[in-house]
């Protein structure tokens, strides 16, 4: 990687010490200036406020400042409801690592859209994280592997009695698209689970293992 | 991860809207995002847009319908809606087959069909980071491909210099099908719609909006097919594909990724024309479709060549 090139995590400092100072800066402008719903937009850390849902993830550490570009939005993650303030390029996958504190959307091919290692669940579909705007998730309904880990899903239980991983980084990028698939395909084929977990690359080449996990799952969920 | 640099982002409530911003300056239309904004993030483009118009926002760009004697996409459908549904598979089966097949399942459901038809080259000298070859399609003197790593670029030479192929799988299925596409202006055959416009691929003007795909429904008797050679199952962009429609003394075919634009094969077409469909008529057609063809430099991309005739032979062989 060339110098010039920042990690997310470098740039994000950049924009939010930025932000920061911009904001100490015209302090008492934007206080209370936006509503969403009832609730008001406070600045500086309490902007980025959440009601938390009862499977909602405890770890969370609102951070950032709000500048003026930056846009409210509202969304649901793994059943907890958020507001933050985004700025215009953060990608989902930055939000809800850097923000929410989530740190299952992964990163292989550095944000291309040639992995799924990112993918998360929103609004049912299974998307990748890194291509998807902040922006552009007000009121969406984000899953996890969090989230699905944590409602105690089969889909969990049977990629370990498959030994559907190895070191286990694409791991979550797997479950979210296959959990995608169960909802919508309660009796998948081997066939279709292939199918549908074409856009997931492992490294440690798990593949085989997938398909049968996956038909498992289905089974032990049509038991439930 | 590199971090997508700023740029401001408008969710346009109406195309009249979206058109009147993209007039107004450097900003480009985002659909899916699954295009844009990796060239975004990879900086590979000469003038970073300044602003992002959503088109998502505006209301009921997002359907497939049959009606007036056509099948009506609009231009914001996911790829994925496209392939699954039931009435493009069973009546414009060349389409629906183009759209299972494009990218991967992620890109499918967040990709839109005016978005793959409007995507960037995937020639990799223009796709390097950091913009680092100032080739013709960026404005500059020279395409770096024609004599240096053209082992996936044009078998049917150059347009305005440049040998970078169009590496869309749902192109030539709308050729193939003779659609069109309508814009905010007006309403383009599919077949007058791809050029070698700097650094775009479509002759599409900067306020220029896709708005509905629109195919003629084929008479019956009529029938499609498309067939794609790529070096994975999936994740992986055509090395060469194809797209045909054959039946009632009718023929159209068409590849992609062997041009900088879908290449309509007139000469296959004519071998197979009104001609029962078999292995030799097949080989005759697919024979015929590369007697233009040439190899670049080198010789890199003489497999493509080969690749072409195959792919016509069996997208003909799939409408039997
Ligand atoms: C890993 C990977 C693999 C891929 N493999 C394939 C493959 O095998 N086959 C294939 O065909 N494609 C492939 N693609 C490309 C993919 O299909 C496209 O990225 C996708 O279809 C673009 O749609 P989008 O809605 O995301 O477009 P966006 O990224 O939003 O836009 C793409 C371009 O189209 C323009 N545009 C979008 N909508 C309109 C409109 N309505 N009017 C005018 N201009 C518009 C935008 O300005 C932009 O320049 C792949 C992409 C990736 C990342
Ligand atoms: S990080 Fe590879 S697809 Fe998102
Ligand atoms: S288990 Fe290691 S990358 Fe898939």
């Amino acid at each position: 990687m060339s110098e010039t090139k920042k990690t997310d995590d470098e740039t994000k400092k950049e924009i939010s010490n930025l932000s920061r100072r911009k904001f100490l800066k015209d302090a008492g402008l934007v206080i209370g200036g936006t509503t969403v719903g009832s609730m008001a937009f406070a600045s500086g850390a309490e902007a980025q406020q959440q009601e938390k849902g009862d499977n909602a993830p405890s770890e969370t550490t609102p951070t950032s400042a709000q500048s003026e570009c930056r846009a409210p939005i509202e969304l649901t993650v793994n059943g907890g409801r958020y507001r933050y303030h985004v700025e215009p390029n953060w990608t989902l996958r930055q939000l809800l690592r850097d923000e929410v504190g989530l740190t299952s959307p992964k990163d292989w091919c550095g944000g291309m859209g040639a992995c799924g290692s990112c993918t998360v669940i929103m609004n049912g579909r299974p998307v990748l994280s890194c291509l998807t705007l902040a922006i552009e998730c007000n009121g969406a309904i984000i899953e996890t592997a969090e989230g699905i880990a944590k409602t105690k899903h089969p889909i969990i239980d049977s990629y370990i009695k498959w030994n559907a991983f190895q070191c286990g980084y694409c791991t979550p990028g797997f479950v979210t698209t296959a959990k995608a698939l169960l909802d919508r395909n309660p009796n998948p084929t081997e066939e279709d689970v292939r199918d549908a977990l074409g856009g997931n690359l492992c490294r440690c080449g798990t593949y085989q293992q997938h398909p049968k996990a996956v038909v498992d799952a289905a089974e032990a969920l049509r038991q439930k | 991860m590199k971090t997508i640099k700023r740029f401001e982002h408008i969710n346009a409530k109406t195309i009249d809207e979206a058109a009147s911003i993209l007039k107004a300056g450097n900003a480009s239309i985002l659909a899916g995002g699954t295009d844009i904004l990796g060239a975004m993030r990879f900086e590979i483009l000469p003038d970073y847009p300044e602003i992002l118009v959503n088109l998502k926002s505006i209301p009921d760009m997002e359907y497939i319908r049959e009606e007036g004697g056509m099948l009506k996409i609009g231009a914001l459908t996911r790829l994925e809606d496209i392939a699954k549904s039931n009435v493009v598979q069973a009546k414009y089966t060349a389409l629906a087959e183009a759209a299972h097949r494009t990218a991967s399942p992620h890109i499918r459901e967040m990709g839109t069909i005016s978005g793959n038809i409007c995507q960037f080259t995937r020639c990799w000298y223009f796709r390097l980071p950091d913009n680092r070859f100032d080739c013709v399609r960026k404005g500059g003197k020279k395409c770096y491909a024609m004599t240096g790593e053209n082992r996936y670029h044009s078998i049917f030479g150059a347009v305005k210099g440049c040998v970078a192929v169009n590496p869309s799988d749902t192109a030539p299925a709308l050729v193939a099908l003779n659609a069109k596409i309508k814009t905010n202006k007006r309403t383009i055959d599919a077949e007058q719609f791809w050029d070698m416009v700097k650094p775009g691929s479509t002759i599409l003007e900067a306020d220029e909006i896709v708005t509905e795909i629109q195919v003629p429904t084929p008479a019956k008797g009529l029938k499609s097919s498309f067939i794609k050679f790529a070096i994975r199952k999936s994740i992986d962009f055509p090395i060469v594909n194809c797209a045909a429609m054959i039946g009632k003394g009718e023929a159209r075919i068409c590849l992609n990724a062997v041009h900088n634009k879908p290449y309509r094969c007139i000469n296959a077409e004519d071998v197979i024309r009104g001609k029962s469909i078999n292995e030799s008529s097949a080989d005759a057609a697919g024979a015929a479709a590369i007697e233009k063809a040439k190899t670049l430099p080198g010789d890199r991309n003489k497999w493509k060549i080969q690749l072409a005739r195959t792919m016509v032979k069996r997208a003909i062989l799939g409408c039997a």
